[in-house]
């Protein structure tokens, strides 16, 4: 596998979307890549930071009441 | 009493959909503020989802993926009321080609992995804002909600790869709109600054 091929599956490796066999490439081209490498980790890093960043925050206790109304 | 027990059945029945719907409340709640970065519209537009989602509540198979049920509801919603119809006609997807490369040719326009930790979760979310609505919403079902491409295009309505070839695009503004912002808050300095 070369770079090209490398960051054309990078997306779908770090979501869990490439079967064992692609799974286990991408893996080994990381493993003696470093630029790759360097930007897997910062998919990685994108991904969980969006996700915690993104995750916080409840609703505001009027709308479930008005919900709870409305639902039961 | 045959139709006492079945009015009985149904209640519970139509009870334990509420109670299913009503736990994904704040999950909604937050997708919906990403998707109008307004409190009122947000809670308008949550609402609104619940409401047709109880309407529509029997086109729900029980034991599905309801999250995904009730995101699909709500982003439609958010198309017809807040964008003027179905999003296909905004279409940014352009060729639909990745632009994977220039990253790797411009090492420079690459911020360090661990750079990110180091900027504020305001700013982070204030970047998510500023995507364009179709990349937007593939973030909030990819990469905060968890769900698998193929979820997401069932919300969505779009083939697998349209999911992808938004998902890498919003992602690479992602790092372009956090690296800029690294930069003019000094977080990070790039090789043009320091000569």
């Amino acid at each position: 596998m070369n770079c090209t091929d490398c960051l054309e599956k990078l997306d779908r490796y770090v979501d869990r979307e490439l079967t064992d066999a692609e799974l286990n490439e991408v893996r080994r081209h990381l493993a003696e890549c470093p630029p790759c490498e360097d930007l897997y980790r910062l998919q990685v890093n994108l991904r969980r930071v969006v996700k915690v960043c993104c995750d916080q925050g409840v609703a505001p206790e009027q709308l479930r009441s008005r919900l709870r109304q409305i639902l039961f | 009493m045959v139709l006492v027990a079945e009015h009985a059945a149904e209640t519970e029945q139509q009870d334990r959909f509420a109670e299913e719907a009503i736990g994904h409340l704040d999950t909604l709640y937050r997708g919906a503020l990403r998707l109008t970065r307004d409190p009122a519209r947000a809670e308008d537009l949550v609402q609104d989802t619940y409401v047709r989602a109880l309407r529509y509540q029997n086109s729900y198979q029980v034991g599905t993926n309801m999250k995904a049920w009730l995101f699909a509801i709500m982003r439609n919603l958010f198309w017809d009321r807040f964008k003027g119809g179905r999003p296909e006609d905004v279409s940014l997807d352009g060729d639909g080609q990745f632009a994977l490369y220039d990253t790797l040719r411009d090492p420079s326009a690459m911020p360090e992995a661990d750079v990110l930790d180091r900027i504020a979760a305001e700013e982070v979310v204030k970047a998510v804002e500023q995507l364009p609505e179709l990349h937007r919403e593939v973030v909030l079902l990819v990469d905060v909600e968890g769900f698998a491409y193929k979820e997401a295009a069932e919300v969505l309505g779009v083939p697998i790869g349209t999911v992808m070839s938004r998902l890498h695009r919003a992602r690479r503004q992602l790092q372009k709109l956090l690296y800029d912002y690294a930069r003019e808050s000094g977080i990070v300095h790039s090789k043009g600054d320091e000569a």
